[in-house]
């Protein structure tokens, strides 16, 4: 007979953020948990299905970062594979990822963050929101709606839909230019080039003139940690490469492919968050981490492109390195987005791009792992296929899971500095902030008009003795 | 006579439960006759989006679950003074609603935005199971909800 198992409430998925605080007798905060909860059951939903679908199915488990999943399922089943994909088709799956990361970095920055740039983080909420910006700044805005849409006609156009890409395979990527395609897509990334490098240096800009206005922002979220991104020959590479890690001092500690993650990363759950914490192990101790744009731009030596190795350049000289403000993620963004862009054009215009895109890839039994620089940080995943081709385990390291442990420190930092007389607005604004700085990526099951809003409940020996929300 | 455009855009991800009410009018209305110079276009999520698919249309009809504290499977039909304001400053992209898309779109590119705005929002009861189709009651309001969309374009 059927069994029914009813699991209530339904905590794998994202309904609204939530920050708890634990405060002592004087009301200080002792710690902060910024609860999210991902969609995990992924892990388990693959298992049984036929390897070859994963690169679909992965990308569903997110409509913010799609892209992502879809091409490191498809890396990894090379992986398990053992084939290597023609130059082609590995060039065309780059040209796809930059147009995601286009996309991603333009939302985040002129939808997302954009309002805390144009108004700082003391005015009147009511106008704070993507409405006041273009009445603020429209050009900004403009053209910053226009790259993004660059990002997702890219993205689209090879990926063959703009949410949910479904054109990369193992052995490399269902798909060809046309010569009408190919016309386009040089022309859409010229503009996309002049684009990024004239909203960087107004956002440049604006994001200085917030740190002019609240100076405590780069004194007080200084969060020592590691870092991790990947590298291809020293410089930053979103698609391929070696994960780097650094120490908090700045020192590199180690590279390796990914295939040897477990050898450095420890998963662990803890009792606040449904997100599991990851920590990097080295040394016999486990060492609180970040991923994301500031964890690249603190391990790479360098990028490959003019424009955005010259910001790069500027970047290092103002903030050192490694950089361990949360705030700073904002300009380490401009640069990313100017080297995406700049990235998109030089790929479109190599020849080599029009070869032949697929080879056969057969599942004789085994692992495949992969990683990718999922714009909010490196994503991991690891498949056992067995010798049909059928999934056997899966295990995915998601770039918010890696930042928890910094978020709630930054939180921390940020509740004990920035809101201390504060408002109940206020105080939600500055903890707000702190939490876009790391872009978390909230698992996406439901839009439907109505409030997501953040909540803080303030806890004192288990007791809540203060719970905010917006009316 | 020149006849005025509409556009029609359901939105929704119908593996989750009611949120798939949107993606089940949009099956509907494409087996229905529609009036002639109507675009019909489905969305999994709107927000930012919904600005791309503006082509200067005079009439836009929005269809979407809804969360407004009605009986499961109320059809209700809201023109632009009744729509809902979102969260000041949304943590993700899916704080950014129809009011908000459109607001951005009259300011920054007037001449694709529409003049008439209606949403016909479906008043749905669960929206965090996975895979499990509509509730009854949202199942029931699928009819009613595509009547109301061809009646605003008469």
């Amino acid at each position: 007979m059927a069994k029914t198992i009813k699991i209530d409430p339904v905590t794998r998925i994202e309904g609204h953020a939530r920050i708890l605080l634990e405060c002592d007798d004087a009301g200080k905060v002792e710690e902060a948990f910024f609860c999210v909860n991902e969609l995990r059951g992924f892990e388990r939903i693959l298992v049984g299905m036929e390897a070859s679908t994963l690169p679909q199915v992965t990308a569903r488990i997110c409509g913010v970062c799609p892209t992502a999943h879809h091409l490191v399922a498809a890396k990894a089943l090379d992986n398990a594979a053992g084939v290597e994909p023609p130059l082609a088709a590995k060039l065309l799956r780059e040209f796809m990822y930059m147009g995601h990361v286009i996309h991603s970095h333009a939302l985040s920055l002129f939808v997302l963050a954009g309002p805390d740039l144009v108004f700082g983080l003391d005015g009147a909420a009511a106008t704070q929101n993507i409405v006041g910006m273009v009445d603020a700044e429209p050009e900004l805005t403009k053209k910053g709606l226009r790259l993004r849409s660059l990002g997702q006609k890219i993205n689209e156009t090879i990926g063959g839909r703009g949410i949910h890409p479904v054109t990369a395979v193992a052995g490399g990527i269902s798909f060809k230019l046309s010569d009408a395609q190919f016309a386009r897509l040089q022309e859409l990334t010229a503009e996309a080039v002049i684009l990024s490098s004239e909203l960087a240096g107004k956002t440049k800009g604006l994001l200085f003139a917030l740190f002019d206005k609240n100076p405590i922002l780069l004194e007080k979220l200084n969060v020592p940690s590691w870092y991790m991104g990947t590298v291809k020959g020293g410089k930053l590479n979103l698609y391929d490469g070696d994960l780097r890690i650094m120490d908090e001092k700045g020192a590199i500690q180690g590279e390796f492919t990914s295939d040897m993650y477990r050898d450095y990363l420890v998963e662990r759950a803890v009792a606040k968050s449904y997100a599991k914490e990851v920590y990097i192990n080295h040394g016999g101790a486990e060492h609180m981490y970040r991923v994301s744009t500031l964890a690249r731009m603190n391990v790479v030596d360098g990028l490959e492109t003019p424009l955005a190795q010259a910001e790069f350049e500027l970047f290092r000289q103002n903030f050192g390195r490694p950089c361990h403000n949360a705030v700073i993620q904002m300009y380490a963004k401009i640069i990313e987005l100017i080297y995406a862009c700049e990235k998109a054009h030089e790929l479109i215009n190599n020849p080599a791009l029009r070869g032949e895109t697929r080879v056969p890839a057969t599942f004789k039994g085994g692992r495949g792992v992969a990683h990718i620089e999922a714009p909010r940080g490196t994503l991991i995943h690891d498949y056992e296929i067995d010798e049909k081709g059928i999934v056997r385990a899966a295990n995915m390291i998601i770039a918010t899971q890696q930042n928890t442990a910094a978020i709630n420190k930054s939180l921390k930092e940020g509740a004990n500095n920035l809101m201390k007389e504060g408002t109940d607005e206020l105080m939600l604004n500055a903890l707000e902030f702190v939490v876009r700085c790391y872009d978390p990526c909230l698992a996406c099951s439901t839009h439907a008009i109505g409030r997501m809003a953040l909540e803080v409940e303030m806890q004192h020996n288990g007791k809540t003795i203060r719970h905010i929300r917006r009316s | 006579m020149i006849m005025s455009r509409a556009l029609i855009v359901c939105i929704g991800n119908d593996l989750v439960a009611d949120d798939g009410v949107g993606k089940a009018v949009y099956k509907e209305l494409e087996l229905s006759c529609l009036p002639s110079g109507t675009r019909l276009s489905y969305l999994g999520l709107g927000g930012i989006d919904l600005l791309e698919e503006l082509d200067g249309e005079d009439r836009l009809v929005v269809v979407d679950a809804v969360q407004l504290g009605s009986a499961p499977g109320t059809v209700h039909i809201l023109d632009w003074a009744g729509l809902p304001y979102m969260e000041p400053r949304p943590v993700s992209g899916h704080g950014i609603g129809i009011r908000e898309a459109i607001e951005v779109g009259r300011r920054l590119y007037p001449e694709r935005s529409p003049q008439h705005i209606h949403l016909v929002g479906i008043e749905g009861k669960c929206f965090d199971q996975l895979g499990q189709g509509l509730t009854p009651e949202v199942e029931t309001a699928v009819p009613s909800a595509v009547a109301a969309v061809l009646r605003l374009l008469d």
